[in-house]
């Protein structure tokens, strides 16, 4: 069991930052997801805690030690990559001792822990297959038996489901989850996948163009979002953001743009006349059955899955509005519709893009 | 087919319009030909027929001559037509390779030949084994991030521009009595070396010069092969602690076999087939001591007064048997050690 702590880690290529100082601490036993779109440092934030590159300035601190100068073999992690980097020549056996047998491990001990590795993951019968006639799926459970097997103080996983399609994916989401919870110990997980990282995390890192955004638990996230990235980030679909203008009335104040009025009580660190943002997610967004609401929308498009209806809904001059519906609504393109927003779930957000409220009401 | 994408005539109406009129008109002048020779042929033979330029090509410049040279070292005489010359059976054959020992070319009847397969052996273990060698060490240093990388991938494939004989004359130049090496040698206090009076020495030049004109193009193959390996190999190894020595021999060197045994095998046939330099640079001297089986080949065929083809084809013969026989070998080492 291993905490990882980032201490002020900066990250330059040449003249450009790429990492803007970030701290963190990866609690042991943690299943710590970083998430972020392309280019966000999340995957290069990963290759220095391995050690696989360097740290600018700031401090990689294992277990309490810093090991800013330990070489990637030396800090006993274990990293599993997207691409797999099985090794196409060695068969599936020999991927997983050749770590082993760098260290010198007695024969009968590789055996064990190779064998052992394989039953849990369920491919003792492809261990003399070689990489290329394996399909993704049993690659991907070889990369992580090869991790596996060297009993490392934490796993390093990058992307590893991203080449996968979507079913398996979903099928080895779950094989992890339930590996983590088998073996226990700390997991630090890259992906740009969302669903990922909320199904996943004990913790997630938000990041963006190098700073962590919001770092807490997956609800924490979806429910109380710091500002608007993370708000729009976390979720799928994601959160409904429409801008407003506030205004102060008797009541409390009315949030007003073109085609739309939302009126909330009072709340504390809104000014009048300021522009702020309005944050609701899809299911907190109902259809009035009496036709006042919060905005007029026209459906530009339905999708029905059965159990669920997604609608995407046009108004003028504001963004395309997503509702998300339980069972079967009798919608069809070209309607319209009066939307009401729930205000106990509402978020608001200044003109900064920072949080203002995460519950207008309630 | 009747999908929008085509019409009768077999040509996408898509294609022919983003390619204008003269492409057009180029499709309608070949859709008549070979609609009719598929008529004929049906559709199962059309491959047959797109395969003709080159099976053509092939066969009047492979395999016909492959055949006439057979039946040439069957015969005997002087005549240069086939149909005048005097069928000898394998008596061309019996004369090569007629030796009280083998081991020893001077007891062969025809030592000349014997005496240009033992040098050709000699060159080819030397030239290839330093030739593969030092490319892949070449290409191995340029696969490295080192400054000005591209400026020295030129520099080392530059020699492989170059034609045979302005290769030997430039070496030449330089280790010709007066040439530029002795000068420098001179210029140093040392004696001049006639580098192609000794026997030693010319085959040393051969040798090098070979390598220097060819290494190149082996670089640039084995380099090729470097860049195919995915580096996160090289990451993931890292994370497995692996010694650099480990690396080399357990990861880079497996997956650079596939190159390496082309390399391999085309430095083979080349050196097996070495001529050309040689014979410009040394003249095959001195004496017999640089006189490769290719300049046998040549020397029999063509210069001497008596221009004996019968022998000369014998020996075309023996020599495409050698490179067969290694070529096939090669492949089964290969094959064996990919199956095991």
């Amino acid at each position: 069991m291993t905490e990882i702590k980032l201490k002020q880690v900066r990250k330059s290529f040449g003249d450009v930052e790429i990492i803007h100082g970030i701290d963190l601490t990866v609690e042991s036993g943690e299943f710590c997801v970083f998430v972020g779109p392309s280019g966000c440092g999340k995957s290069t934030l990963l290759r220095i805690i391995a050690g696989l590159d360097n740290v600018t300035s700031g401090a990689i601190e294992i277990d309490g030690e810093t090991v800013n100068n330990v070489s990637a073999s030396a800090r006993g992690l274990a990293m599993v990559f997207q691409s797999y980097a099985l090794y196409p020549h060695m068969n599936v056996y020999k991927n997983m001792a050749f770590g082993l047998e760098n260290s010198k491990m007695p024969k009968p001990e590789i055996d064990r822990r190779v064998r052992e590795a394989a039953d849990m993951l369920k491919i003792t019968d492809y261990l003399h297959r070689k990489p290329k006639a394996l399909s993704g799926g049993q690659r991907q459970r070889v990369a992580i038996g090869r991790a596996i097997v060297r009993e490392p103080k934490a796993f390093l996983l990058d992307e590893p489901l991203s080449n996968l399609d979507a079913e398996l994916r979903v099928t080895m989401r779950k094989e992890l989850a339930a590996l983590h919870a088998n073996i226990g110990d700390t997991m630090i997980y890259v992906t740009h996948d969302q669903t990922e990282a909320m199904t996943l995390a004990d913790k997630i890192v938000v990041l963006q163009d190098g700073l962590i955004e919001q770092v807490g638990p997956p609800l924490d996230l979806y429910n109380n979002p710091q500002n608007v990235f993370v708000a729009g980030f976390i979720g799928s679909p994601r959160m409904n953001l429409i801008e407003a203008t506030a205004g102060q009335n008797a009541e409390g104040w009315s949030l007003n743009d073109t085609n739309l009025s939302v009126s909330i009580p009072g709340v504390d660190g809104l000014t009048d006349g300021a522009r702020c943002t309005l944050g609701i997610r899809p299911e907190h967004v109902s259809i009035s059955t009496d036709g006042a609401g919060h905005t007029t929308a026209r459906v530009a498009f339905a999708e029905q899955l059965g159990g669920e209806t997604y609608l995407y809904c046009d108004v003028e001059g504001l963004p395309q509005i997503t509702v998300h519906q339980p069972g079967q609504l009798p919608v069809v393109k070209g309607e319209t519709l009066a939307l009401n927003f729930e205000l106990e779930n509402m978020h608001l957000f200044d003109a900064n893009d920072q949080v203002i409220v995460n519950k207008v009401k309630g | 087919m009747s999908d929008s994408s085509t019409n009768g005539d077999g040509f996408g109406d898509r294609a022919k319009a983003a390619a204008g009129w003269p492409v057009m008109v180029s499709f309608q002048a070949l859709n008549y030909p070979l609609s009719a020779i598929q008529r004929i042929v049906g559709i199962q033979g059309m491959p047959w027929i797109f395969l003709l330029p080159n099976l053509a090509f092939f066969g009047i410049f492979v395999v016909i001559p492959l055949f006439i040279n057979f039946a040439f070292s069957l015969t005997g005489g002087t005549e240069l037509f086939l149909g005048n010359r005097v069928y000898t059976g394998t008596e061309q054959y019996g004369f090569l390779l007629e030796c009280e020992t083998f081991g020893d070319p001077i007891t062969c009847r025809e030592d000349r030949f014997w005496k240009g397969l033992y040098n050709t052996a000699i060159f080819i273990i030397f030239q290839v084994t330093f030739l593969v060698l030092f490319s892949l060490i070449t290409a191995l240093i340029l696969n490295q991030k080192i400054r000005a990388r591209g400026f020295f991938r030129a520099v080392f494939f530059f020699p492989v521009l170059l034609s045979p004989v302005v290769v030997a004359l430039i070496w030449k130049w330089i280790l010709l009595r007066d040439g530029i090496l002795n000068a420098f040698l001179v210029s140093v206090g040392m004696d001049k070396i006639l580098f192609f009076v000794s026997p030693e020495w010319s085959m040393f030049w051969a040798v090098f010069v070979s390598i220097w004109a060819h290494m190149g193009f082996y670089t640039l193959i084995l380099l090729a092969g470097l860049q195919a390996i995915q580096p996160d190999l090289y990451e993931a190894a890292e994370m497995d602690g692996t010694s650099k020595e480990r690396v080399f021999w357990r990861i880079t060197m497996p997956l650079l076999w596939p190159n390496l045994l082309v390399v391999l095998v085309l430095a083979l046939i080349k050196g097996v087939q070495i001529f050309d330099e040689v014979f410009v640079l040394t003249g095959g001297g001195p004496g017999t001591a640089t006189q490769f089986i290719v300049q046998y080949i040549y020397n029999t065929g063509f210069t001497e007064q008596v221009q004996n083809f019968g022998l000369a084809s014998a020996a075309s013969v023996v020599l495409g048997v050698v490179l067969f026989v290694l070529t096939i070998t090669q492949l089964a080492v290969t094959r064996a050690r990919d199956n095991g």
